[in-house]
């Protein structure tokens, strides 16, 4: 037995930490599945730790855990060009209410990025952290190419997405009541564009019309925030 | 499937193309998205295939962004630096603008079905 190229052969391969990663996934999922998909335990955030655990044991360093893993991250690209069909199927419900659409985007949208922004500058955080939460309310894989885009920090922006959709998701039913907000419409157009694909889950709970009207608006915000923040950005700089 | 795994190619292909062709600032798979969303709606329908890809590649889509997601742990500087400010312009800006949004589009959709 060949111990010594057994040892080689691990602490080298892409595999292990390929199989970290999806093996770790997979017990996010069965564990956010077990509790109920409460939006705190998402499968992702379970997964993170597991990966940060090992990590720290094995002392490898991000860029070379990257390397192993790259090929998943290649599927950011062709996933970003699958939200065409949610977006796609749940179009028709624009007609019935296109105005009402088209200005709570253009308007809630920028409010929402103007607003966090503003929040960072006068709390005194630096530029890399400002443009990385120009990101926070869009699907996680355009936030990632576009933040790239912008010269945000990647990683930054995703984690300020995640939190982001999780606290639109735990407080969202709770501040609908408070503000009696009367058609699930508006609720699920409102989770969607602040609460991207994280607040489209919690609207399937809320009604087949709110879980519809949460995917277009993700779909919508995503495609317009990518167009126009490269955009804005540039002209600032 | 494997055809509906090609359109995606396909479309990132041509929008990340279109992208460095016209030195666009709008990511190149974005462009791909809006491409496939203006040829589905020419085409008036989706096809198995594609229904297929898409759910695959959409199903474990946070598993897709676990290896960028990860790099928050070159980040630790940035963050315990300005914890708070982050935390503040999260919380507060999320719930004061999910509650901004919701009420607008509440609001515009009732004005609407008034003037019905």
């Amino acid at each position: 037995m060949n111990i010594e190229a057994l040892t080689t052969y691990i602490t080298t391969t892409p595999l292990i930490w390929l199989l970290i990663t999806l093996g770790s996934f997979k017990l996010g999922i069965i564990i956010y599945e077990r509790f109920n998909k409460n939006p705190l335990l998402q499968p992702i955030i379970i997964s993170y730790f597991i990966i940060i655990c090992a990590l720290f044991m094995t002392g490898v360093s991000y860029e070379e855990y990257f390397k192993s893993v790259e090929i998943i991250h290649f599927f950011l690209g062709p996933a970003t060009v699958a939200l065409a069909l949610p977006l796609y199927n749940n179009l028709k419900y624009i007609k019935s209410l296109f105005f009402p659409i088209l200005i709570t985007l253009l308007i809630a949208g920028t409010f929402s990025i103007v607003l966090a922004v503003f929040l960072l500058w006068v709390l005194g955080a630096q530029l890399p952290t400002i443009l990385s939460m120009t990101t926070k309310s869009i699907t996680a894989p355009i936030a990632i190419i576009t933040s790239e885009q912008i010269g945000a920090i990647p990683s930054l922006a995703v984690g300020f997405v995640i939190i982001t959709g999780i606290i639109g998701a735990v407080l969202g039913t709770t501040i609908f009541k408070l503000l009696n907000i009367k058609h699930d419409t508006s609720k699920g157009f409102a989770l969607g564009v602040i609460s991207h694909g994280i607040g489209t889950a919690r609207a399937i709970e809320i009604s087949q019309k709110a879980a519809a009207f949460s995917a277009l608006a993700m779909g919508l915000s995503g495609i317009v925030t990518a167009i126009f923040l490269p955009l804005i950005v540039e002209f600032l700089k | 499937m494997l055809k509906g795994i090609i359109t995606l190619l396909v479309f990132q292909f041509l929008g990340e193309c279109i992208t460095k062709l016209f030195g666009l600032l709008v990511p190149g798979p974005v462009i791909g998205m809006v491409l496939l969303l203006l040829f589905l709606i020419l085409k008036k329908s989706s096809f198995e295939s594609l229904d297929n890809a898409v759910t695959l590649h959409l199903r474990y889509l946070p598993l897709l962004f676990i290896p960028a997601a990860m790099g928050i742990i070159t980040q630790v500087d940035i963050i315990s630096k300005e914890f708070w400010a982050i935390c503040i312009s999260l919380v507060f800006g999320t719930i004061i603008a999910l509650a901004f949004c919701a009420k607008l589009m509440d609001y515009l959709t009732i004005r609407q079905e008034d003037k019905k």
